[in-house]
C-alpha cells in the first residue's frame, strides 16, 4: 500500500499522518469496515477511532458482552501458548494487557516453583512486549499495570505499532499472541507474514478470535444476539453505538476457521490447528514456525 | 500390534510391519537422537528380509514416494519434534521427565523453547518417545543377531526383559517419576498400548505360536512379571549392577512357565477324569474353552 510505503517504517503508530497522495488514490482498493466498503486508507483510521472511543470502557464491555468469559479465553489461549521464563514474547493488539498480565503471572508463579531447576544458561530475563497501534489503548494498559504495581517492572513493554509493519528484528520473538485484534488489520495477509518474520525457529503463532458458529440453532441465538443485544449494550455502557455495531458486523465479515487456518499455513507456518470454544463464537488457531 | 508401533514410531506414512525388521546399522549402546526417521526413508526398501510374514516391498517404495512428496512439511515437523525429545533425554538424569528438561532440549536443538508448549501432555510425550525408542532398540538388538538358540523358553524371556529393563538404567534416579507419568488417567491408554506392544514383541521374538485364549494369558502374565521387576528394580541397590534384580526375573519368569504347565497339567488332568465320570464334564470344559477362544480369537484384531 502506498501510505504504508511513504511512511517510515519504524514509527507507524500515528494515523495522523494519513495525507493522500497522488498514487494513493490510483491504487487504492476497497476493503471492509463491517458491512460497509471502504477505502483501504480509510479502513485504520475508521479503527483507529473506534479503539480511542472505546478504549476507557474496553474492558467493562468485554465483560458485559461475554458475561465474563472472555476471561476464561483468555486463560486458555495462555495455558497453550505455556509460557517459561526467560521468553521474549510480543502480544500484538494486546493494549488493555490482557494476555500480557496473564503471561506475566504465568512465568514469575512458574518461574518460583522451578527456582531449583533453572538451568545457568537461561537466566535471561521474560520481556513481554505489547503492541498496539492505538496510544489511548495503550494508556489504559499502562494504568492498568500502575495499578498492579507494575509500572517499573522491566519485563512489561508497551510499543506502539502496526501489526502490519512491526518495528522488531527478524528472528527475535519466542511467542507471538493477537487477541481479538486481527480482524481490525486492513491486510490480514501483512499481519502474518509480520509475525512469521519476528518469530524465531521453533516460535509459536497463537491468535484468539471471535469466529463463525455453524451449529444450526445456536447460529441464530448468536446472530439475534449480536445484532440486537450488542449495539443496545454499547449504546448503554460505552455510549457509543455505531463501534460496536462496526465490531458485530467485523465478526461476519472474518473469514472462517479453516479459511484462515490455510491464510496461516500460506504464511509459512507449520502445524496449523484450530480450537473453536462456545461452538465456534471464539476460535483459537495456533501454528510453529520451523 | 505392529502396524499401531510402527505409525507411532515412524509417522502416520507408514502402515506396516516390515518396517520394524529392516536391518539397518544403528549403535545400540546410547538412545538414537534423529537419524531413525531419515534412515527409514533413505534405506533400500528393496532387499528381502528374513522373516517370512511380509507383505510387497513394492507398496513399501510406493508409500515411501507419496509420503516424500505430500508430506514434507508435516515429516519436518515431526522430526523437529523428535529432534527436541532427543535432545530433552540427555537432560533428564539431571532435571528430571519435566518440561524444564525440554526447554533444555529444544535449547540444544537451536529451537525456541516455544515448541514445547505445543507438545500435547508435554512431559508424557517425553515418558512416550522414551519408550518407543526403547522398544525400537530392542527390536534392533534382536534382529543384529542375538544369540537365543541354546536357551529354553524361560531364560530367552528372562534374557529379553532384562536387555529392555538395562536401557532404564541411566534414567533410574528418575524412573518413579516417569511411572507416575504414566500412570496419569489421561496417559493410561497410551502407556498401556507401549507396554503391550513391548509385551507382544517379547513373546513373538521368543517363537510364541499360540493363538487362541492362551495369547491373551501368555501376554498378562509377563505383562506382570516385567512391572514387578521394573518396581523391584527402583530400590535394588545390589551391588554388581542390580544382580538382585535379575534373580527376582529369573524367579518370577520359571514361576509364571511353572504356572503355565500346571494349567496344562490341570486340562489333561481333567480329560482323564471325564473319561471316568463320562463325557459330560470334559464336554463342559472343551465347550467352555473353545467359546473362550472363539470370543478372543474374535477380539483378536488388536
Amino acid at each position: 500500500m502506498a501510505l504504508r510505503l511513504l511512511s517510515s517504517r519504524r514509527r507507524l503508530g500515528s494515523i495522523v499522518l494519513s495525507y493522500r497522495s497522488p498514487l494513493a488514490s490510483l491504487h487504492s482498493h476497497a476493503t471492509s469496515f463491517g458491512f460497509q466498503q471502504v477505502k483501504e486508507e480509510e479502513k485504520s483510521k475508521l479503527v483507529s477511532n473506534v479503539f480511542t472511543n472505546v478504549a476507557s470502557s474496553y474492558d467493562i464491555m468485554n465483560d458485559v458482552m461475554s458475561a465474563g468469559l472472555h476471561r476464561l479465553w483468555k486463560e486458555r489461549l495462555v495455558g497453550k501458548l505455556s509460557p517459561f521464563a526467560g521468553m521474549k514474547h510480543l502480544d500484538v493488539a494486546g493494549g488493555t494487557g490482557d494476555v500480557a498480565f496473564r503471561i506475566f503471572d504465568a512465568v514469575n508463579s512458574v518461574k518460583r516453583r522451578a527456582l531449583r531447576k533453572v538451568d545457568e544458561a537461561s537466566i535471561e530475563e521474560t520481556q513481554i512486549y505489547v503492541c498496539d497501534i492505538n496510544p489511548n489503548m495503550l494508556n489504559v494498559g499502562k494504568q492498568r499495570a500502575a495499578e498492579r504495581g507494575l509500572s517499573d517492572n522491566r519485563s512489561l513493554v508497551w510499543v506502539e505499532g502496526d501489526a502490519e509493519a512491526l518495528s522488531f528484528d527478524d528472528d527475535s520473538m519466542d511467542g507471538y499472541t493477537i487477541a481479538f485484534g486481527i480482524r481490525n488489520v486492513t491486510h490480514i495477509e501483512k499481519a502474518l507474514a509480520e509475525a512469521y518474520r519476528v518469530l524465531k525457529r521453533g516460535g509459536r503463532f497463537l491468535c484468539l478470535e471471535l469466529s463463525h458458529v455453524d451449529i444450526p440453532v445456536f447460529k441464530e441465538l448468536y446472530d439475534l444476539y449480536s445484532f440486537q443485544v450488542i449495539p443496545n449494550l454499547g449504546e448503554l455502557i460505552a455510549g457509543d453505538r455505531d463501534s460496536y455495531q462496526y465490531l458485530v458486523e467485523s465478526v461476519r465479515r472474518f473469514p472462517p476457521q479453516e479459511r484462515f487456518a490455510k491464510m496461516i499455513g500460506d504464511a509459512g507456518f507449520e502445524k496449523v490447528e484450530y480450537e473453536n470454544l462456545v461452538g465456534g463464537v471464539v476460535a483459537i488457531h495456533s501454528a510453529i514456525k520451523l | 500390534m505392529y502396524r499401531t508401533a510402527a505409525r507411532r514410531l515412524l509417522g502416520a506414512g507408514f502402515t506396516t510391519s516390515r518396517l520394524l525388521r529392516l536391518p539397518k546399522p544403528r549403535p545400540t549402546t546410547t538412545i538414537i537422537p534423529y537419524s531413525y526417521c531419515t534412515s527409514s526413508m533413505e534405506s533400500p526398501i528393496g532387499n528381502q528380509s528374513v522373516n517370512p510374514n511380509q507383505s510387497d516391498p513394492t507398496a513399501a517404495r510406493e508409500e515411501g514416494h507419496r509420503r516424500d512428496e505430500s508430506r514434507k512439511p508435516r515429516a519436518e515437523f515431526q522430526e523437529e519434534q523428535a529432534r527436541v525429545l532427543a535432545a530433552s533425554l540427555r537432560h533428564v538424569p539431571r532435571l528430571g521427565w519435566t518440561e524444564e528438561a525440554m526447554i533444555a532440549g529444544s535449547r540444544e536443538v537451536g529451537v525456541s523453547p516455544s515448541i514445547v508448549g505445543s507438545f500435547s501432555r508435554k512431559e508424557a510425550a517425553l515418558v512416550e518417545y522414551f519408550m518407543d525408542e526403547c522398544l525400537q532398540l530392542l527390536i534392533d538388538r534382536v534382529d543384529s543377531g542375538l544369540d537365543l538358540q541354546n536357551l529354553i523358553p524361560s531364560e530367552r524371556v528372562s534374557k529379553l526383559v532384562r536387555i529392555r529393563l538395562e536401557m532404564q538404567i541411566p534414567y533410574m534416579s528418575k524412573w518413579p517419576q516417569a511411572l507416575s507419568i504414566q500412570a496419569h488417567p489421561v496417559n493410561v491408554p497410551t502407556s498401556f498400548k507401549q507396554r503391550a506392544m513391548l509385551v507382544d514383541e517379547i513373546w513373538h521374538t521368543v517363537g510364541d505360536g499360540a493363538s487362541d485364549l492362551d495369547w491373551y494369558v501368555k501376554r498378562t502374565v509377563l505383562g506382570g512379571v516385567y512391572s514387578a521387576t521394573e518396581i523391584y528394580m527402583l530400590t535394588d541397590d545390589s551391588p554388581a549392577e542390580y544382580r538382585d534384580t535379575w534373580a527376582f526375573l529369573d524367579d518370577r519368569v520359571k514361576d509364571a512357565f511353572d504356572l503355565k504347565k500346571s494349567i496344562q497339567e490341570a486340562k489333561y488332568f481333567a480329560q482323564d477324569i471325564g473319561a471316568g465320570v463320562g463325557k459330560s464334564f470334559q464336554g463342559l470344559m472343551n465347550g467352555v474353552m473353545q467359546t473362550m477362544s472363539t470370543r478372543g480369537g474374535r477380539s483378536s484384531a488388536f
